[in-house]
């Protein structure tokens, strides 16, 4: 059966018209493509905040031109253990995505910033990372642009921002992932708690790029924002992304708690500030990861593992938040005393049979407590739901071969994402894009 | 030529962003979503002027209303909520009744978009999925939001931020290798970062519609949305190894950790390019790793010797120097470092509010509240917050009698019939108890107040 197939026949709901709908959703072939009439210029150096950002319009249909010096961006050589393929690092590689490669020599050669200008006149964005007022300097920025073209929308990546005191005193400083995240305090709420040995207790780093991903996220909904304004009246605006903003803007939470509070929270370890049990235990055969924090989800869990006995004493949400370490510290072992004793397996079938019953019972509340086996992302690639979903792609480039990424992130019935090819040979469209763009 | 910064002072003055216009002016949303996930996709699109109105059950309300950190209310509200809901209209009406599906109804056939996060099939079970709302309007945009996905093997699973980290390896590459412990990432980022890729969805989908004149579902799962990030799919195809945990360190850059300072503060240091990296040699007075062989070489320095090598030369000097001289000497010669910033440094430091990426917003009914700003600053069109989170069923009088345009006594025999609701006691639902909502015009819309 093709997974088309068994979507339509098994996992579409009733059948019927909404069966149909998802399975035509899969299908990403002959739909249109919402950004193919226009022009992305991606000039970002040594950022894949840049490069993701143009990565997201590139899937939604843009014409993008990632334009490097002759020696490449710098961000090629951006990889996990220096792991290249022919001197193509793997993120590169992962985010080589439906794009053109164009090289021309900003920093040094007048005559090509004078080509980039010209290309400019046409594109609709530009996304740039180099240090704030650099490209002003050259007489390429914002301000120079859009005076030919008033409709652009030029997207600049920094640290700091590219307005206010702060900006102008470090502009110099380069964004990186590991800052973004610190200087954004994604670290500060990670890590073990004061009271355990050195290092586990320091602020500790998302392990991927959590910052690049939010400024990369919030450079292309800010220009896509940008991109319905220019849609509607005709003009085009500058929209500035600072690496310092962006775990805290996304999420809210520090500057509020940071505020109400008026002190920091501690770091707790796996515990959660919220939700309880809202964590993972360690089982016979590895971990689970177990969130039952509403109060009847909790009894349930408590009913399926055995520990009735406890109810009395963690009854509400009240009782378990972590706002006394020790104490939800002390139940995460009563759990996992338990836990410990059955594989991910079966747990997970445990809980489930519970809340099939639970949806349909009066008399169980309706509790439904969640677990699930902790998946590393090689686990995660052989999940039957992603291929059914084709949430993973294999893809292959001219020059490097065979390789998977993860794609189709979101699907949309009339104009879905997708990744047509992937590349990433420096200069490989130069003649295309002059032909096409400035009559060469 | 005037200064650069001089210039973008003007171009982003945060004084002048109330004045500017709105891009998404005139978009209507229909939010019946819950708790973050579907709730910050449909905010998005309210910081940037859509009218989203949000549906909750009366009584009742959102689940996290009352979901505090360590149950710590602010003025009977829940002050992480307010960042989560805020320019929204708050209405309550019983779904169970007829009354209240026709009410929907109706204002779907002038919304733009739809938001929801239940499990999948339930908005169909409900008869408020995008069949039935496609049939009214057949230009709707309609988001739907979720763990797994609306279709597949796992589509019946209930999720939320904490199993999405779980299922797309996020959580497990969290922590320090060769030991037991993994973290997930904090503050429920697996809701909020997908719930942004939801929002940008509909603005690709509402620029779509501007085109064609077509609407269309959307089948937003929030696993897939957080598989986006990881390179390490691709790096375990290429080489059949996986990257795995690696603690403090960033195995992309080198120099990329966080390190301890001589005044014990952590500073995230990092040299993503030969450039930096030459800068930050320089900067530290050790020219000479610039022309080692093990360093030289960008590639060279991450290999895993080289770079252990290289990160115990960076902790050295780290710790025989202070956080504020690292940073210093960052700004002079051109490579990352920043200090490791927690809650209260990102509530109160000077240019965060000069940036305007921190908020001190004076609110009608909960006075001062420090929230963040927004994650891109947009020159034309900028995002802004209007009004915090409100009362449970604040703004029902508004919206049935201006949006829907109900009169006085069709109101009255709603709220008879018990369609229309509001809050009880419970903190997280109710008003601050020093605010008197019968002098509020906007609660009262269209009676006599007096103030």
């Amino acid at each position: 059966m093709s997974a088309r197939e068994e979507v339509y026949t098994r996992h579409g709901g009733k059948g019927g018209d909404r069966g149909q709908m998802l399975a035509e959703m899969m299908n990403v072939e002959g739909k249109p493509e919402v950004l193919d009439d226009i022009l992305v210029l991606d000039i970002s150096s040594a950022n894949f905040a840049g490069i993701v950002a143009a990565s997201f319009l590139a899937e939604f249909g843009a014409e993008v031109v990632k334009i490097e010096p002759p020696d490449g961006d710098p961000a090629r050589q951006i990889t996990p253990f220096g792991v290249t393929v022919q001197g193509v690092g793997i993120p590169f590689m992962f985010e080589g995505r439906n794009k053109r490669y164009m090289t021309l020599d900003i920093r040094n050669n007048e005559e090509d910033r004078t080509t980039f200008a010209q290309l400019a006149q046409k594109a609709a964005v530009v996304i740039e990372s180099f240090t704030p007022g650099e490209m002003d300097g050259w007489g390429i920025g914002y301000r120079q642009l859009s005076l030919q073209n008033p409709g652009l929308i030029y997207i600049a990546l920094s640290a700091y921002g590219q307005y206010g005191d702060q900006a102008q005193k470090s502009a110099k400083m380069p964004d990186t992932d590991i800052t973004s995240q610190a200087g954004s305090g994604l670290p500060a709420q990670m890590g073990a708690p004061p009271n355990e040995p050195e290092p586990l207790n320091w602020p500790l780093r998302g392990g991927m790029w959590a910052g690049w991903y939010i400024s990369g996220l919030s450079a292309a909904l800010g220009g896509m924002v940008a991109l319905l304004h220019r849609q509607n009246t005709g003009q085009g605006q500058m929209v500035d992304v600072a690496g310092m903003d962006a775990y805290s803007s996304m999420v809210g939470m520090p500057a509020t708690i940071g505020f109400t509070w008026e002190k920091s929270r501690p770091r707790i370890g796996v515990l959660d500030f919220i939700l309880y049990p809202y964590g993972h235990w360690k089982c016979k055969d590895g971990f689970v990861a177990i969130a039952a924090p509403r109060d009847h989800d909790f009894r349930a869990l408590l009913k399926i593992l055995g520990l009735w006995e406890q109810e009395d004493d963690w009854r509400y949400s009240s009782d378990r938040i972590p706002d006394i370490l020790e104490q939800a510290i002390h139940l995460h072992r009563i759990i996992e005393e338990k836990t410990i004793q059955f594989t991910g397996d079966e747990l997970v079938k445990m809980a489930l049979n519970y809340s099939k019953k639970s949806a349909r019972s009066k008399w169980r509340g309706g509790g439904v407590p969640i677990i699930m086996k902790l998946m590393t992302p090689e686990a995660a690639m052989e999940n039957r739901q992603w291929l059914i979903r084709n949430a993973f792609q294999e893809v292959e480039d001219e020059q490097l071969g065979k390789y998977t990424i993860s794609a189709n992130f979101v699907k949309m019935s009339e104009s879905p994402p997708r990744v047509k090819w992937v590349s990433s040979q420096i200069g490989k469209d130069n003649e295309y894009i002059r032909k096409k763009y400035l009559n060469v | 030529m005037e200064d650069y910064f001089s210039y973008t002072a003007k171009l982003f003055n945060p004084d002048e962003a109330v004045e500017k216009p709105e891009a998404l002016k005139g978009i209507r949303v229909l939010d019946f979503s819950h708790v973050i996930f579907g709730p910050i996709a449909a905010r998005v699109l309210a910081d940037y002027g859509a009218e989203v109105i949000k549906l909750e059950l009366p009584y009742y309300g959102d689940l996290w209303r009352p979901a505090t950190y360590w149950g710590k209310y602010w003025k009977h509200s829940n002050p992480i909520w307010h960042n989560i809901t805020k320019n929204k209209y708050f209405i309550s009406v019983n779904l169970a009744l007829k009354e209240s599906k026709d009410l929907i109804y109706k204002m779907a056939e002038t919304a733009d978009v739809v938001v929801e996060n239940f499990a999948p099939g339930t908005a169909d079970a409900w008869n408020i999925g995008y069949e039935k709302i496609s049939g009214i309007n057949p230009k709707i945009i309609f988001l739907s939001c979720s763990t797994y996905g609306q279709f597949g093997p796992m589509r019946y699973f209930p999720g939320w931020d904490l199993l999405a980290q779980a299922a797309s390896g996020v959580l497990t590459l969290n922590g320090y290798p060769d030991t037991d412990v993994y973290y997930k990432l904090p503050d429920y980022v697996g809701d909020f970062f997908p719930g942004n890729i939801g929002a940008m969805a509909v603005l690709m989908a509402l620029y779509h519609r501007k085109k064609t004149g077509r609407g269309q579902y959307i089948d937003m799962a929030q696993t897939e949305g957080l598989m986006r990030i990881l390179y390490h799919y691709t790096y375990y195809s290429v080489t059949k190894e996986a990257i795995g945990r690696t603690g403090n360190t960033d195995p992309s850059m080198m120099p990329a950790s966080i390190f301890k300072t001589a005044d014990d503060r952590f500073l995230a240091l990092a040299c993503a390019t030969a450039e930096q990296f030459k800068n930050f040699a320089e900067a530290i007075g050790k020219p000479d790793l610039i022309s080692d062989p093990r360093f030289a070489d960008t590639l060279e320095r991450l290999r895993p010797e080289n770079a252990k090598a290289l990160t115990a030369i960076v902790v050295d000097w780290v710790h025989s120097t202070t956080c504020e001289e690292a940073v210093r000497l960052a700004d002079e010669k051109g490579f990352p470092a920043a200090e490791v910033a927690d809650d209260y440094m990102i509530a109160n430091e000077g240019w965060r509010r000069k940036r305007g990426s921190v908020v001190l917003f004076k609110d009608d009914v909960y006075g001062n509240l420090v929230i963040a700003g927004p994650s891109a600053q947009l020159s034309g069109t900028p995002s802004r917050t209007k009004w915090l989170a409100r009362p449970l069923g604040y703004h029902n009088r508004i919206v049935l009698k201006k949006f829907l345009g109900l009169s006085e006594d069709e109101i009255l025999a709603l709220e008879k019939k018990k369609v229309i609701g509001t809050f009880d006691d419970r903190p997280g639902l109710k008003p601050p108890v020093y605010y008197n909502l019968s002098e509020d015009p906007i609660y009262n819309y269209g009676k006599e107040v007096k103030r």
